[in-house]
């Protein structure tokens, strides 16, 4: 259930290996001396491919901090990040945008759409930027599974919220990244609407063999991933794997139970 | 309190989203304030210059002008004979007279024939040294002049052409040429704006400049001790009779003064319209900032109105914080108007206009008045969107902010806009096809009114289309970068059009006045070629005469075929209907005028006018007075007898050339006015004899060699000469409207940076998905150029038309020619494409330094 059925690539790009992305002890500090604050601490953590990964974690845990490092959208202080085969710590910011837009997909929790631009046009925006040409079977196919072939001419504020967060998906999907990184994607959404969302996420792993990984605290949004992750003060403190929503909670509660107690 | 203490908070925490609008407060007031601190300095310092120079009275002939300028036709001053010195002495509480002598009407070249007279338009004075003149300068070197070979002349002229004591100097008067050395150098205590003066002694001066000895053109009379100036006056008055014009230090003073008045006040007002126009386009920039900052705080004041804020809070505090930007920029403006007045002094300088920034004045009501224009200016314009903040519903509070779209308004302003341009259009076409151009020019300004208001109410709406157009054209070859920017402008019509409207404004009048003025060369050019017969024309281009030595130089070069001089003086005329017309111009020239000027004629033959007592008369004239060939007119010649001349010729009125002129003959002139009062020549005509014209053309610059101050031109260096002047005049236009430009250039910088601002997020979201700094950078600049080549087009559109318009307007005074310059347009075109271009440079750059992270944070 959990591989994918191709694994579509582009370019020849990347090799086989079964890890999308990589981090090598990375750290996250901001300032200095006394006011030293480590959002990362250390660490180590591999993101398989075709896989949907959730990271997890209290405010502050740096969760956010990791995703933003693994997409290149951010700097860390030390360590390495892998993309694929890849080092992106280090690279100049000409090569990490165009790391980013050739490679990875995106989606917000909010904001995640271009006002001036409809619906196809904010999808195949990645594309035009890089000049090229959207693959018009795949970007049909994907606009299918995200169902929204009807509303392709709609400019994003006649689309509701679940809409607007779907055509981010497509955008997602419709580059062909190798990875896609989502921050609590369905934050602002209900819960019906965050549902049909996260039930995209897992389709495009399993059946267009996407590799996912998405920064959420909503235990139903992790029970979606085929592996949580979940972080503490910057450091990657347990695992999970295909977990349920109720186990997710439960671990959670631990969590907050010794962060009282502690 | 609370309400004023948030303006201030939030005029603080957006003081930088504020600058660009204070600074173009601060340019429009430090305008409005230099142009009255530099005028009020110029009225000091001649204010100054007036009263040192005036001795407590002074008396002059009848005939001389109230300012003591010297100049009659014939080219001397006029004068009163010396015994009036005697007489004036002979009055009660005269302390002492002393007459002196001096003109105007000469020129003064170094010994190597280089023009020695102000380049700045100051007059040229020779005169006799007197005690009077002692009072107010010091000789610093060498001596006063003694004898017919010397000559003082003033440091200022000294310093300014490396003139030092045994150099040669030629006084070129209508008497002559004299030459002297230069035997000291006297220095003004006062400051000297710009006249060059040179000192002879009295005989010497009387011998220069009248051609007799025994006569004064001034007496300088000082008052005994206790003796008032008025009293003095009367005293002199008493002693003379009313025989001789008798003035008060004060009266001449105030006689100077009103004609440096006449020319300040034009300078003045020319200017201060200037800083009109740049406030006007400083409105659209200010309106623009306060829109945005009320869009971007829509949430914020939804919060205040849903806490209890009432909308008249709300809007008092957005007018609050325009009153604080008009404050901040005004103040800055008034102390930057000053500097720009030291500035203007110093340019003055450079071009020979001698202003001492110890004169500096400021009077109160300066800065006051830039306070207050620079105040009224910021709150009017923030009235608009502070009443739109004022309707901001609390519910704005919890919705997400978002361009409310308000196409119900955008369709009443497309009709209002359009109405208003229909109208101005209209009003345009009557100016156009109006007979009068009294009448015409009252409708042409109606309908450059209306039709600009009516560009400015509809340009928001034209926006769309514009822009879509200019996007086709311009921006789809850069694909999706291109596509993203012409939306981006198109996002927000109402401040696209603003951006673009302040703009319009100074690009209009450019396009304008580039069209009047290059169909007033092609049109002078078309004349020129109908009418002119002649070869050469030889005048003065300050409109002083030809000295009789300089037209007997013209008549002696070879290989001319004719010479015609030209002559102008007043008379009285007397015509059939039994009126009478008092100082009527009228023309003498060479019965060969009717071979050099083709002037056209409804009735007889021109030539016919030069014939013994014969005249004619212009169309208007004509037909006003009664008069047809035949009638006889009886004119009385100013300084002569009357005479009794018959019509021979009516001229048309059609014509730009030497429009209305009525001629006679030189030597009918000579019949009634002796000669020693005859007028001396305005201009000369020359033709060359068949097929020697370059030798000929050669030859008279050769023999006008030594009169620098006569310009000797061929019809193609005339032609040349006009443009060059037009060009000039326009230059000088266009360098005050750079003013209203460069305000406008800061609108276009102003709604790019706002705009980014507003676009953090975007901008944040396109980085993050793979556009690079570079693409993001590109994208702000086409849509600033988008922006810019959209208020050009409007301006160039409607400065066309009102140019046009003005052409058929002036056509009646003969702008027959319409004569777009397309260069000019095309350049004005390309030009804002660069304009936009450089407005975008901070903003994109910023843009591109924009950290993706804290874009993309969610609050």
């Amino acid at each position: 259930m959990t591989s994918a059925v191709t694994i579509p690539r582009h370019g020849g790009t990347g090799g086989t290996t079964a890890v999308a992305a990589r981090a090598r002890q990375v750290v996250k500090a901001y300032g200095s001396g006394e006011t030293r604050v480590v959002a990362l601490d250390h660490v180590d953590v591999d993101i398989a491919r075709g896989q949907f990964t959730a990271i997890m974690g209290p405010s502050g845990s740096g969760k956010s901090t990791l995703m933003h490092c693994l997409a290149g959208l951010d700097t860390v202080t030390s360590g390495q990040i892998y993309l694929d085969d890849t080092e992106i710590t280090g690279l100049k910011d000409k090569k990490l945008t165009r790391l980013r837009r050739d490679r990875i997909g995106f989606i917000f929790q909010a904001f995640n759409l271009l006002p001036t631009l409809n619906a196809l046009e904010n999808i195949t925006l990645p594309m035009d930027i890089a000049g090229r040409k959207p693959d018009k079977a795949w970007l049909d196919r994907v606009v299918e599974t995200v169902g929204l072939a009807e509303r392709l001419k709609h400019r994003p504020t006649q689309l509701s919220g679940g809409q607007q967060q779907r055509v981010a998906v497509a955008r997602a999907l419709a580059a062909r990244p190798e990875i896609i990184f989502g921050d609590e994607p369905t934050g602002n959404l209900d819960s019906r609407a965050g549902a049909e969302v996260l039930g995209f996420l897992r389709r495009s792993v399993d059946e267009l063999g996407q590799t996912i990984v998405m920064v959420t605290h909503d235990p139903v949004a992790a029970s979606y991933a085929d592996r949580v992750l979940y972080l503490a003060d910057g450091r990657i403190v347990d695992e999970m794997h295909q977990p349920t929503a109720e186990q997710v909670l439960d671990r959670m509660k631990d969590f907050d139970a010794r962060g009282r107690t502690s | 309190m609370t309400v004023l203490k948030t303006s201030m908070r939030n005029f603080l925490a957006h003081k930088g989203r504020m600058a660009l609008s204070a600074v173009a407060v601060l340019l429009s007031v430090a305008f409005v304030c230099g142009t009255l601190v530099f005028t009020d300095t110029m009225g000091t310092t001649f204010d100054k210059l007036f009263a040192a120079t005036a001795s407590d009275v002074t008396v002059s002939s009848k005939d001389a002008d109230d300012g003591g300028e010297t100049t009659a036709g014939n080219g001397k001053p006029p004068v009163i004979p010396a015994a009036v010195v005697d007489q004036v002495r002979g009055a009660q509480g005269v302390k002492s007279a002393e007459g002196t002598v001096f003109s105007t009407s000469v020129t003064v070249v170094d010994g190597d024939k280089d023009n020695l007279s102000p380049t700045s338009g100051g007059p040229t004075i020779v005169g006799s040294w007197n005690a009077n003149d002692a009072r107010t300068m010091e000789i610093t070197d060498g001596a006063a002049p003694e004898g017919a070979d010397q000559i003082m002349v003033d440091a200022d002229t000294a310093d300014k052409h490396d003139l030092a004591l045994g150099d040669e100097i030629g006084v070129i008067s209508a008497l002559g040429t004299h030459t002297a050395k230069i035997s000291g150098i006297a220095d003004f205590t006062v400051t000297n704006p710009g006249a060059a003066i040179f000192f002879l002694d009295t005989a010497t001066a009387q011998r220069t400049l009248v051609g007799e000895s025994g006569v004064y053109t001034n007496v300088n009379v000082t008052a005994a001790a206790g003796v008032s100036d008025d009293q003095l006056k009367r005293n002199v008055l008493t002693a003379l009779g009313t025989d001789y014009k008798v003035q008060t230090a004060k009266e001449s003073a105030d006689a100077n003064k009103e004609s440096v008045g006449d020319f300040m006040d034009v300078l003045k007002y020319a200017m201060l319209g200037f800083a009109g126009i740049a406030f006007l386009v400083g409105i659209f920039l200010i309106i623009n900032t306060f829109s945005m900052l009320v869009a971007q705080r829509t949430r914020e004041i939804g919060l205040m109105r849903a806490i209890g804020s009432s909308r008249k809070q709300v809007n008092r505090s957005v007018l609050i914080e325009a009153l604080l930007l008009g404050l901040v920029g005004s103040v800055l403006g008034v102390g930057a108007g000053i500097g720009l007045a030291v500035g203007l002094m110093k340019l003055m300088g450079a071009i020979g206009m001698e202003l001492s920034t110890s004169d500096l004045t400021v009077a109160w009501t300066t800065p006051a008045l830039g306070l207050l224009l620079g105040v009224v200016v910021t709150v009017l314009a923030a009235y608009l969107p502070a009443r739109r903040a004022g309707k901001i519903s609390p519910m704005a509070a919890l919705r997400d902010a978002g361009t409310p779209a308000d196409a119900k308004a955008g369709r009443i302003r497309g009709l209002t806009g359009l109405v208003l341009t229909g109208a101005g259009g209209y009003t345009l076409y009557l100016a156009g096809s109006a007979d009068k151009a009294t009448e015409g020019s009252l409708w042409l300004g109606l309908g450059v009114v209306l039709s600009l208001i009516g560009f400015v109410v509809v340009g928001p709406v034209l926006a769309s289309g514009v822009v879509r157009v200019l996007g086709a054209v311009l921006l789809r070859a850069f694909g999706p970068v291109g596509r993203m920017a012409e939306r981006n402008a198109l996002r927000n019509p109402r401040r696209t059009g603003a951006t673009g409207a302040a703009l319009m404004i100074g690009l209009a009048l450019v396009a304008c006045l580039s069209v009047v003025g290059s169909s007033m060369v092609a049109s002078a050019t078309e004349e020129l070629d109908k009418v002119v017969g002649t070869d050469f024309i030889v005048q003065d281009d300050n409109g002083m005469d030809l000295t009789p030595e300089a037209v007997a130089a013209i008549r002696a070069t070879e290989g001319l075929d004719r010479v015609t001089e030209y002559k102008w003086t007043q008379a009285d005329f007397t015509t059939p209907d039994g009126k009478t017309s008092d100082d009527t111009a009228i023309t003498a020239t060479d019965p060969t005028y009717a071979v050099d000027m083709r002037m056209e004629t409804v009735e007889g033959k021109l030539a016919d006018a030069f014939r013994p007592d014969s005249m004619s008369v212009h169309e208007d004239y004509a037909k006003d007075h009664g008069i047809t060939l035949g009638s006889t007119v009886d004119v009385a010649f100013e300084g002569g007898r009357t005479g009794t001349l018959t019509v021979r010729a009516v001229t048309s009125s059609e014509g730009v050339i030497d429009a209305g002129a009525m001629y006679t003959s030189i030597d009918t002139l000579a019949r009634y006015v002796p000669a020693d009062k005859m007028p001396l020549t305005m201009m000369v005509l020359a033709s060359a004899k068949d097929g020697q014209k370059d030798a000929a053309y050669a030859a008279l610059k050769q023999s006008m060699d030594r009169f620098p101050q006569f310009e000797v031109r061929d019809q193609t260096d005339y032609k040349e000469a006009l443009k060059d002047q037009i060009g000039q005049l326009l230059n000088m236009i266009y360098g005050l409207l750079a003013l209203a430009i460069v305000v406008a250039i800061l609108g276009v910088v102003n709604t790019l940076a706002l705009s980014v601002v507003e676009r953090t997020r975007e901008i944040g979201l396109m980085r993050a998905i793979g556009l690079s700094r570079r693409q993001l950078r590109r994208m702000i600049r086409m849509e600033s150029v988008v922006i810019a080549l959209f208020g050009a087009l409007l301006g160039l559109g409607l400065g066309l038309g009102w140019g046009a318009t003005a052409q058929q307007l002036l056509a009646l005074e003969g702008l027959k020619v319409l004569d777009i310059p397309w260069p000019t347009i095309a350049g004005v075109f390309v030009g804002s494409a660069f304009v936009g271009l450089f407005a975008a440079l901070v903003p994109a750059f910023r843009a591109g330094r924009m950290n993706v992270l804290n874009a993309i944070a969610t609050e």
